[in-house]
């Protein structure tokens, strides 16, 4: 008798060649959705919510784009997944390291149509990734002595990375933005000390770098709304009332006057409260929760300025910055850390009043205040800013640097190829369909920007067949160029990341011959 | 909603894949969709466009001549279509002014890009040189830009009437327009003379009465009836004014609490504590000599009782109540005094003093006025009078533009013709530098230059002239070197644009031109729509 059912209900499964088929397909398909966004000349989408508001947003960024996807083909998840990982690790790349893998196991395709069998397509992309990776390390510049240099190289960079993003028009602007705020970091990858504040109006090339922080609130009425040298309490407690939290506590009096005196005590409370917060010496309180009237006029009378509603990112930075700790009990003084700060004043950006925190005790800190037309441009520039922000934070720890361009990728496919010929065995097949993978990189950049990509990649080719070229595509001339004069620059990270992890992510891929979908939970049906 | 998040993960197992073959067909969707925005407000352009009349979903109507109203109140779903309204919020928030000719010069931008796309270029290529033309454009505007003085208070009240003449409150501009420059004017910090918060100017609306009897009040209005409860004062001359925000009414803790009362005698006892209680903190208030109260809106419990008002009035203390906890700090900078929290604060210090406090009957309702204000604070009010909602709701947002026009001035003190001088002769200037372009930019930037007349031909239609006459007798007078003739639409002809004064802004114009070529750029690059969570 046959086994009818192994599985439940609507649970299925999928097996050797089709299983294969279902994840090729789903990779490449997710590829091609991305691939369009890589390189300087890449288009933007619009990903439109279908959830309430039908929000829109406009991006370039991958990681962005697919992590936002409706997506039920497991191979096209893990691509998403290391796109996310390229995101967390090194902060751009994330649209290359999916096109990589996308490529590789389109290359797959072909030779497992082929008759090769999985395995030897792994152990050959194996063989080529590290060859790949020998021939990036040789060519590798270092300017980590040499400081003049290096800041010259992060500028690059950042140029770089800007010039595939809508601020590409205003990118040496951004790039210096950039490179200032890293700088700032003395080689910390912190990137919470850089605070991204954005204010719609104005145009991008008016977004700047400030030393210091800044808070979006308002100062409390009456308050000063300059102080110098300011000591600064952060708190996260509640100013309105101190409760008993019990639930059903209430107190029974007999005569209204009663009442007035717990409301009398109540107060009285509160006042002791707000002494004790003004007895750690401060000139500055920064409340997460409300402050009410009450208290509010009682810091005004001490001349105290009280900042109310500060969200609970701002209270964590303005803590973080300032070097203080966040409060919520006041009765030993000693033990609460006060942050302290140059200058506090209230400054315009736009229609909007700020809190501007100068000279504060973290010199690291700063601020990148961004202006644009409308709320997508401010996102996407964000986004565009934080991938910038990554890969310079990144390259100021391993300081080695690459030319951009296709440039790697026509360095790394050159010497995969040699290795192919060296190589007996199917494997040789396999690693002749990695370089070709890599070369699909500068070709879908020339196609991107309209440009004859056929002839310029075979140019291009023929340019790397000389030893030390600098030769990568020129997508603003539409040719060949020299990279190094072009300054077109990338982090060795980076690319070390996309190839690493792309050729990681096609083997997983490879290697599975069974898709088991599980059966859906069942839902009731909610209408 | 519950059956199609149902259905969603079934059907998208096929349509994972999406077909990058139809990029054309989004871009060319995206670019018509926009259009169509700029086509809808486009006939509200310049003094004789035309006002729509938008009936909103809670079946409020609104007639309105403001692009960024107008855009706002539309409820438009496609992401193109609404990056274009978002377009025009900027505008508003940028200069305040020139809503609608942002979005009509983005879309008449957009109309030449399509022409461009179906040419062959590449999208990045249009948008690079539409991006190099809109900097050469700003620069061509700032050097034809005639500097301002401050002083020169003329010159800011043409620019304001230019502004206010292309709404519907058109016929009060002359009242209007000295109303706004005056407004912001007195504003004006003199430390900082850069920056003007509109904030500080209060804007309260009662209906009644035409247009004509808008005024500016130096001083305080309030949208509100003074108590009248047991016959309080209405008017108070050498008023003593306090700004309060704790409550005078029985006792209320925040814990719960009950008052237990076991026999009868003891409710007497209790009426009569309440009673002395709320006499107490009114004796506390007269004795600081405070005369009018002002007293904030409470959440929580009564801001004040019966019992209260009725004590209020028999010392002789004018009360308004209900007053908005956002508005607390307008008032308090305005009298120049301290709000007070509580009653154990209520010193004299803490007081502002005015001259007379009074409530006037204004139409069928009735205002507070709070004027001759010691040590007045920086801020001013302006009430609006009109005879219907409808109309006192558009002169509001027309004042609005005017004193955002007043602002821009203020904060960059460049003037600049209107009646579509600058976009011609923008248009000749930039037609003659595409000729000495090399290749696709020189291509794309003429046709910049030609979307650019948008703005004139669009004047001359709505004013009912024949377009095409106008502007290619404006093109021929700019070439003659006139660079300030402009269409003077009251003649219907075209005149020295400057000599009629009609000007504007000069940042109303570029950030126009600018905040479209951003807009239009972004549009371009974008070639697929993913729905996505």
């Amino acid at each position: 008798m046959a086994i009818e059912k192994i599985l439940k209900d609507d649970a299925s499964e999928e097996k050797g060649e089709r299983a294969r088929m279902a994840s090729f397909v789903g990779a490449i398909a997710i590829t091609d959705l991305v691939k369009t966004t890589l390189g300087p000349k890449g288009m933007d989408k619009i990903l439109q919510s279908t959830g309430r508001g039908h929000g829109v947003t406009v991006t370039n960024d991958g990681a962005t784009i697919l992590k936002s996807l409706h997506i039920d083909n497991p191979a096209a998840k893990v691509l998403i997944d290391i796109s996310k990982v390229q995101d967390d690790e090194v902060g751009d790349g994330t649209t290359s390291v999916v096109v990589l893998a996308g490529e590789l196991l389109r290359e797959a395709e072909k030779l497992v149509a082929a008759k090769i069998h999985p395995m030897t397509i792994i152990s050959g992309y194996r063989m080529a990734a590290e060859c790949a990776r020998n021939a990036l390390l040789q060519r590798v510049v270092d300017n980590k002595e040499n400081a003049e240099k290096f800041k010259s190289d992060l500028m690059k960079i950042a140029m770089t990375t800007l010039s595939s993003k809508i601020l590409s028009q205003d990118k040496e602007h951004f790039a210096q933005l950039a490179v200032d705020a890293v700088m700032r970091l003395k080689g910390s990858t912190n990137l919470e000390a850089i605070q991204i504040i954005k204010k719609p109006g104005g145009s991008l090339m008016d977004s700047f770098l400030d030393e210091g922080f800044i808070l979006d609130k308002k100062i409390g009425l009456g308050q000063p709304k300059r102080i110098e040298n300011a000591k600064i309490l952060v708190a996260n407690t509640a100013m309105d009332t101190d409760k008993v939290k019990i639930y059903g506590a209430r107190v029974r009096v007999d005569s209204m006057s009663k009442v007035a005196e717990i409301e009398g005590a109540e107060k009285e409370k509160m006042r002791e409260k707000v002494q004790k917060i003004i007895a750690h010496g401060i000139n500055c309180f920064v409340n997460r929760q409300l402050i009410y009237n009450f208290p509010e006029e009682l810091f005004a009378d001490a001349g105290v300025l009280a900042i109310e509603h500060a969200d609970f990112d701002g209270i964590e930075r303005l803590a973080l910055v300032t070097g203080g700790e966040i409060a919520s009990t006041f009765d030993n003084p000693e033990s609460v850390k006060i942050g302290h700060c140059k200058l506090i004043e209230e400054i315009m950006i736009g229609e909007d009043k700020l809190i501007h925190f100068s000279g504060v005790e973290m010199g690291q800190a700063c601020t990148i205040v961004l202006r644009g037309a409308s709320h997508h441009v401010l996102d996407e520039a964000e986004r565009s800013l934080h991938d910038a922000l990554c890969v310079l934070s990144q390259t100021v720890n391993d300081t080695r640097v690459l030319l951009g361009g296709g440039w790697p990728e026509m360095v790394m496919a050159k010497e995969v190829d040699e290795l192919a010929r060296k190589t007996p065995g199917k494997k040789s097949h396999a690693i002749e369909a990695f370089s070709r993978a890599l070369v699909a990189i500068p070709t879908i950049i020339a196609d991107n920007a309209g440009l004859d990509s056929a002839d310029l990649v075979a140019q291009l080719r023929a340019a790397h067949h000389k030893e030390g070229c600098n030769a990568g595509i020129d997508v603003i001339s539409g040719s060949v160029g020299d990279m190094a004069e072009l300054g077109i620059s990338e982090s060795f990270k980076v690319k070390q990341a996309v190839l690493l992890s792309a050729t990681e992510a096609a083997e997983m891929i490879l290697r599975v011959d069974e898709i088991i979908t599980c059966a859906p939970r069942q839902r009731e049906d909610r209408m | 909603m519950a059956a199609a998040t149902a259905a969603q993960p079934r059907s998208s197992k096929t349509e994972s894949y999406v077909d990058n073959k139809r990029k054309e067909d989004i871009r060319q969707a995206n670019i018509k969709a926009a259009r169509a925005v700029a086509d809808a407000v486009r006939t509200s352009l310049g003094p004789k466009g035309m006002d729509k009349m938008i009936s909103t979903a809670n079946g409020e109507v609104i007639i309105t001549n403001d692009g960024a109203t107008i855009l706002n109140k539309m409820e438009v779903l496609q992401p193109a279509a609404k990056m274009l309204v978002d377009l025009s919020k900027s505008q508003d928030a940028a200069a305040g002014d020139g809503t609608t000719t942002v979005v009509v010069i983005a879309g008449a931008l957009l109309k030449q890009c399509l022409l461009l796309l179906t040419n062959g270029i590449h999208p990045t290529v249009i948008s690079d040189s539409l991006h190099k033309a809109s900097t050469k454009a700003v620069d061509v505007l700032t050097a034809m830009a005639v500097p301002l003085e401050l002083s020169d208070r003329e010159s800011l009240i043409k620019s304001a009437s230019t502004s206010l003449n292309s709404k519907v409150v058109s016929q009060y501009s002359t009242l209007l327009a000295p109303l706004a420059v005056d407004s912001v004017l007195s504003v004006v910090d003199p430390a900082k003379p850069d920056m003007v918060d509109l904030r500080d100017i209060k804007i309260v609306k009662k209906l009644g009465g035409t247009v004509d009897d808008t005024e500016l009040v130096k001083g305080l209005v309030f949208d509100k009836k003074a108590s009248h409860a047991a016959g309080g004062p209405t008017r108070m001359e050498n008023a003593k004014i306090a700004v309060i925000q704790f409550q005078i009414s029985p006792p209320k803790t925040d814990i719960e609490q009950s008052i237990v009362v076991s026999d009868y005698t003891q409710m007497d006892r209790i009426l009569k504590e309440e009673r002395n209680y709320i006499l107490g903190m009114i004796k506390k208030i007269k004795t600081t000599g405070c005369n009018v109260l002002l007293i904030q809106k409470s959440i929580l419990r009564d801001a004040v009782t019966d019992l209260s008002l009725h004590y209020l009035a028999k010392a002789k203390i004018m009360v308004i109540k209900d007053v908005e906890r956002d508005d607390i700090e307008f008032i308090t900078k305005t009298l120049n005094c301290l709000p007070i929290a509580n009653i154990e604060h209520f010193r004299a210090e803490k007081l502002g003093h005015a001259a007379l406090v009074e409530e006037v009957s204004l139409g069928d309702g009735k205002i507070v006025k709070v004027t001759g204000i010691k040590d007045m604070g920086r801020t001013t009010t302006v009430l609006i009078r009109g005879s219907n909602q409808l109309v006192i709701d558009e002169a509001e947002r027309s004042l609005h533009d005017a004193l955002c026009v007043v602002r821009c001035l203020v904060s960059k003190r460049f003037l600049i013709a209107g009646g579509g001088a600058p976009e011609i002769e923008l248009s000749r200037q930039l037609g003659a530098w595409s000729k000495v372009l090399h290749g696709m930019e020189g291509y794309c930037v003429r046709s910049f230059a030609e979307a650019l007349e948008v703005v004139p031909y669009t004047l001359a239609e709505n004013a009912g002239l024949n377009p095409i006459a106008i502007v290619t007798e404006l093109r021929n007078r700019h070439a003659q070197g006139e660079i300030n003739a402009g269409i003077n639409v009251r003649k219907g002809q075209i005149t020295n644009i400057l000599e009629e004064n009609v000007v504007q802004p000069l940042l109303v114009s570029t950030s126009a031109i600018t905040l479209a070529t951003e807009c239009v750029r972004m549009i371009l690059k974008i070639d697929d729509i993913v729905n996505v969570r």
